[in-house]
């Protein structure tokens, strides 16, 4: 199937920071070749668009570009080989996915910049909750 | 042991039953067996055992000699201690830092002597000798750990426990309760009881104490503390021997304002709160120090909450404000937290109908309309609950905006906040004691400040000094003589006519106590003016005693008027259109022309929400750290004790993020900040729990030509139990009003 197929491709460790890289990268085509799949699977059509999704995923794994280790890189690319699996073999549903990946992110739809360029942090927080 | 076993199998071998008493046990000798003169003698080989440095006081309890050469000396348990002349033998070994169990005894009431369990061994007395009535005298040797003294307390808990009911997984007082703890700690391990327990019927002493009175050990405490300190005679025993009840006889409630407090002294669970009943155990509470705002006397008290919740309110120690008590209002007013809160913004719509909105979308609206309004139109009135960053921010954002129509709630048309000794409580709470005469001037201490009231019935108690009262005619736990109903009557004591005058002039420490609700009327100058008059003339104001004090009613009007709170005009409110009112809810808003914008930011939904185009939900006093100066000037700050409810933001920051969405940013960021601009306007505020005394005197003030108006004195508080937003939204205190107050 295809899911035992993909698991399959991630070996434990990669040689230097280079060849993580290139897993890296190898990761984020096959999940953004499989956004179709995932967009059918869940009916994700009118709430978000392919390139919005591609953006999120962007946006996941930019969150570790602080990591240098290759075989830290390694395990969390096997998690994330894991997640995306679990996506496609529909295994989630659809307020997860809605949940965790496409709502409460700044750069996106609902709430735009435009209207809190000016403001400081402390009416930014102001507004998001008492403790700060 | 293998020489034994080696002996059983021989034996076993020949004999043929082979039991186990049969079996050979080894005998083996001591030295000490051998001869006396051996065992004493490897004894007093060891050293000396060094003595163990002398323990501190107990709890860290502080005592005063107050004649130095009159200290005795007596031994507790060995160890020399100092004591002053007259403590007591219970008192001696406190001081040496040993605590002696005790029921009855408590430091602030009258000895009794009833419960027996503190007796200790004083040597060269044939019998124990109950340690709390027995005064201390020099060269007594104390001892408290001997047998004998253990016995006692062994038999003085037996006897305790064979009456008492198995009640301690229902009784409110498990985990807290000095029965068990005394039980545990000094009690038997077995009982020998085997008879009927006796019971006793409930007595109702009101919507606030549950009794339970098989529990009562009768140590009259509860009766004690009523006659003493709340002045009102309402508890006493009734009955002898085993067949002992305390109950008010006839079929009375319990009507004083400080009836809450016989709740901490009941030692068992006898006398319970009866709104906490069954509702928690005391492990489960996390207890948060802070201070009380339901008046302006600033009782230290501790919140333990469980959760969100906060589930009842206790009295911490503090000897200056209200020592250990608290009233019941203070203690009873929680639940108005939980009833009526505001948790969203929201905007009244066209019908009249009021909409949840976001913070955003609030806060833009009334920047809009403060930003088109022209600025002698705009008004910021500070409410009786609000604390001093907030009132410090609101200033702040009004100035900015052009405007100085700024006043605290309470403080009157025309406050004068210019000296400060005319509107604090100079001789301090804790320095009311050292007064002989009191003159009461239109207030009423009992509703207005209990905790004051209970301090100058200590006083009246302790030195026989004089009241005169004059205002309305109201009743005092203490012998008050009614001296006039108007300020005529002030007039006739500043011109030495009044009998009273004479008394105020003997008096060494006179003290005269003026209402807040003084500061409403329109001649308050020239009363204040009579007042000072009386004043100069009994030499209350004194380098060294100091007798002029106002009695605030509000939690907040002592730092509003250090920070300035006072309004340009006196009746700006007919021509405003912009109203910020900051938890005002006693305002009287119906001068408010009916197209002017009100903003409403508080904590629960009262009075003036009604009147509100806007509101903001702020943090009430146990969700915020907020400081409060009560009415002697002592600052003090709360502590959260709760989360806030819903979406609510504290009172500072709704102001301070108002100023950034309409403009004219406020610079301060962190309530360290806020508190820095505090310090640059009224630098005793952050001086905690201290005093600043008021620097100056009569001397400056101006001389007033205003005609003193005859209309007599009106009360100031006419519901004890429901004087602000938080014990207007109780049920308890509704109760209360419904079932305690005097008709």
């Amino acid at each position: 199937m295809a899911f035992t197929l993909r698991s399959v491709k991630v070996p434990p460790n990669s040689a230097s920071l280079e060849e993580a890289r290139g897993r890296v990268f190898d990761f984020f085509r096959q999940a953004c070749r499989s956004i179709p799949t995932i967009m059918d699977i869940y009916n994700l059509d009118d709430v978000v668009t392919k390139s919005q999704l591609r953006s999120i995923i962007a946006s996941e794994i930019r969150k570790n570009t602080h990591v240098t280790n290759p075989k830290v890189i390694d395990m969390l690319l096997f998690k994330g080989m894991e997640e995306l699996n679990n996506i496609v073999e529909h295994a989630k549903q659809r307020h997860h996915i809605i949940g965790q990946y496409v709502l409460g992110r700044q750069g996106l739809a609902q709430d735009s910049d435009t209207k809190d360029e000016g403001t400081s942090d402390f009416l930014k927080n102001f507004y998001k909750s008492n403790y700060f | 042991m293998g020489l034994g076993s080696l002996a059983s199998r021989t034996l076993t071998s020949t004999r043929i039953l082979s039991s186990q008493y049969s079996r050979f046990r080894p005998i083996v000798t001591k030295p000490g067996l051998q001869s006396p003169d051996a065992s004493s003698a490897a004894a007093a080989a060891q050293p000396e055992p060094t003595p163990p440095p002398p323990k501190k006081p107990v709890g860290g309890a502080r005592f005063e000699f107050t004649n130095p050469d009159d200290a005795i000396e007596v031994f507790v348990d060995g160890f020399p201690v100092k004591i002053p002349k007259g403590m007591t033998v219970l008192q001696a070994c406190e001081i040496a830092g040993v605590d002696i169990p005790r029921f009855c005894y408590h430091s602030r009431l009258s000895i009794a002597g009833n419960c027996r369990m503190c007796l200790v061994e004083v040597e060269k007395s044939p019998k124990p000798v109950a340690s709390c009535a027995m005064p201390a005298l020099p060269g007594m040797k104390i001892k408290t750990d001997t047998p004998l003294a253990k016995k006692a307390r062994e038999g003085v808990m037996e006897f305790l426990l064979m009456n008492h009911p198995l009640d301690c997984p229902i009784c409110d007082q498990g985990g807290e309760c000095d029965l068990q703890d005394q039980s545990m700690a000094f009690g038997s391990d077995r009982g020998r009881f085997t008879e009927m327990k006796r019971s006793v019927v409930d007595k109702n002493l009101g919507p606030l104490v549950k009794t339970v009175m098989t529990r009562c050990i009768q140590c009259t405490r509860c009766v004690r503390f009523a006659t003493e300190v709340a002045g009102v005679q309402d508890l006493g025993m009734l009955g002898r021997g085993s067949g002992e009840e305390i109950g008010t006889y006839v079929e009375k409630l319990m009507t004083s304002e400080l009836s809450g407090n016989v709740i901490d002294i009941c030692p068992v669970g006898a006398l319970t709160s009866k709104p906490f009943a069954f509702k928690a155990r005391n492990w489960e509470l996390k207890g948060t120090e802070t201070i009380d705002v339901t008046d302006a006397v600033g009782s230290n008290i501790r919140i333990d909450s469980r959760g969100p919740e906060v589930m009842r309110i206790i009295p911490r120690l503090n000897e200056d404000i209200n020592e250990e008590w608290i009233s019941d209002k203070t203690r009873f007013c929680y639940d108005g937290l939980k009833r009526q809160r505001l948790n969203d913004p929201m905007i009244r719509d066209a019908n009249g109908r009021f909409k949840a909105v976001s913070w955003r979308d609030a806060l833009t609206v009334v920047a809009e309309v403060a930003l088109k309004v022209k600025r002698e139109e705009i008004i910021g009135v500070a409410g009786k609950l609000s604390d001093a960053e907030s009132m410090m921010a609101l200033k702040d954002l009004l100035n900015n905006m052009g405007s100085n129509n700024v006043w605290c709630e309470g403080t009157g048309t025309n406050p004068n906040a210019d000296l400060r000794y005319r509107y604090l409580m100079n001789s301090s709470i804790a320095g009311l004691e050292k007064a002989d005469v009191f003159l009461l001037v239109g207030t009423q201490p009992r509703v207005e400040a209990a905790m004051v009231n209970a301090r100058i019935r200590k006083t009246v108690r302790a030195s026989n000094a004089k009241v005169g009262y004059i205002g309305p005619p109201t009743d005092f736990n203490y012998d008050c003589q009614h001296l006039g109903t108007g300020p005529q009557t002030i007039l006739e004591i500043a011109e030495g006519r009044h009998p009273f005058s004479s008394a105020i002039a003997n008096a060494k420490n006179p003290a005269i106590i003026v209402g807040a609700g003084l500061f409403e009327r329109d001649d308050k100058d020239a009363v204040f003016a009579a007042v000072e008059a009386i004043a100069k003339k009994g030499n209350v104001i004194r380098p060294d005693w100091n007798g002029f004090n106002v009695l605030l009613l509000n939690a907040s009007q002592a730092a509003a008027l250090d920070l300035g709170l006072v309004p340009e005009s006196s009746n700006s409110i007919e021509s405003a259109k912009f109203l910020y009112l900051m938890g005002a809810d006693d305002l009287n808003l119906d001068k408010v022309p009916a197209d002017a914008f009100v903003v409403y930011q508080g904590h629960h939904g009262d009075r003036s929400v009604y009147r509100a185009n806007v509101i903001l939900p702020s943090a009430a006093f146990s969700e915020k750290e907020g400081t409060y100066e009560n009415t002697e000037g002592c600052t003090q700050q709360t502590l959260p004790a709760v989360p806030t409810v819903g979406d609510a933001r504290d009172d500072w920051k709704i102001v301070r993020a108002l100023s950034e969405v309409a403009g004219i940013r406020l610079p301060y960021d962190t309530l360290a900040a806020i508190r820095s601009r505090m310090s640059t306007v009224a630098p005793n505020l952050l001086r905690t729990d201290e005093i600043e005394p008021a620097a100056f005197g009569p001397a400056l003030s101006p001389d007033c030509t205003q005609k003193i108006d005859s209309t007599p004195f009106k009360v100031a508080v006419e519901n004890f139990y429901m004087t602000d937003a938080i014990t207007r939204a109780s049920k308890i205190m509704a109760q209360c009003s419904a079932m305690l107050l005097k008709k």
